[in-house]
């Protein structure tokens, strides 16, 4: 059986342990995992109100209203 | 006879130089590295498919036996597309030669054996006598889990080296006997090629799962010494 020719073990094996353990992890280390870019919450609030709001309550729509 | 079937196992030679030098280092060329935001659908496609299997094999291993993911890594990509390109017509599998497979296997378990020996020996050491066992079966028992360990290294390369040179093997003569009945029946020869056919797909199915198995094996290693 060919396998068991040791005459080519020793390429084999000096080939195949720089091609593992160098070069394979080599290419793992260089893949980069770039964390998605997150999302910028929009701001809900549409108006910007310089008055007192407590005037003007009924009329505005229902949002997340910053009071000042 | 024999000296036909086992030629395809012979180290390439180009020239008189050994070709088993590029060959190994082959499977590299395969997976590009790339550092942009947003790569080609290749490089997605590998980069994902390795999250994937990091995310499936390293799940069940603590914070130590996490540090050896790059390693484990490398060694499923490494099996996994040197068993597939394998199985390309007149080509050479590396993983089929014993050689390699166990220039692989004995360092690695023998790395986790050394590793739970150093961080865990008392542990590491209990693992030679299941629980409950009835003390006159204490010294044969403790025998028999030192020769199972001692046979870890070898069964994991001997399995890798059978299960490819076996499956390769079994191409090989059903491919030729389709070959020969080719020329005397017809209704044969197809069943003989879906048999072929269906011979293929099984041996991608071996070449991944042997990989993985390999792979496997070693992390549980891992697993009971860290």
């Amino acid at each position: 059986m060919p396998q068991l020719d040791t005459s080519t073990w020793l390429i084999t094996i000096m080939i195949m342990m720089p091609a593992l353990y160098l070069i394979m992890q080599l290419k793992l280390l260089n893949t980069v995992y770039y964390f998605p870019p997150s999302q910028k919450v929009p701001s809900t609030q549409m108006f910007n109100n310089p008055w007192q709001l407590k005037w003007t309550k009924i009329y505005l729509p229902h949002l997340h209203i910053q009071h000042y | 006879m024999n000296e036909n079937l086992f030629t395809s196992f012979t180290h390439p030679t180009l020239l008189g130089l050994p070709a088993v030098v590029p060959i190994i280092l082959f499977p590299t060329l395969l997976l590009p590295t790339s550092k942009y935001l947003i790569n080609n659908r290749l490089v997605t496609i590998q980069q994902n498919l390795i999250q994937l299997i990091v995310k499936q094999m390293m799940a069940i291993h603590n914070t130590k036996g996490q540090t050896w993911s790059l390693m484990l890594m490398s060694l499923i990509i490494f099996i996994a597309t040197t068993n597939l390109l394998g199985l390309l017509p007149h080509s050479f599998t590396p993983t089929a030669q014993l050689s390699m497979n166990l220039a692989m296997a004995i360092p690695l378990w023998a790395g986790t054996v050394i590793t739970g020996l150093r961080f865990k020996t008392k542990s590491s050491l209990a693992h030679f006598l299941p629980q409950g066992t009835p003390t006159p079966l204490i010294p044969m028992l403790v025998v028999i889990e030192t020769i199972s360990l001692f046979i870890q290294p070898v069964a994991l390369a001997v399995r890798l080296t059978a299960n490819i040179t076996a499956g390769h093997l079994l191409m090989h003569l059903i491919g030729s006997a389709t070959l020969v009945l080719s020329t005397i029946s017809f209704s044969m020869t197809s069943l003989t090629l879906m048999l072929l056919v269906l011979l293929t797909i099984l041996e991608m199915a071996v070449a991944l799962i042997q990989a993985y198995v390999f792979t496997l094996l070693v992390s549980l290693y891992l697993h009971d010494n860290t």
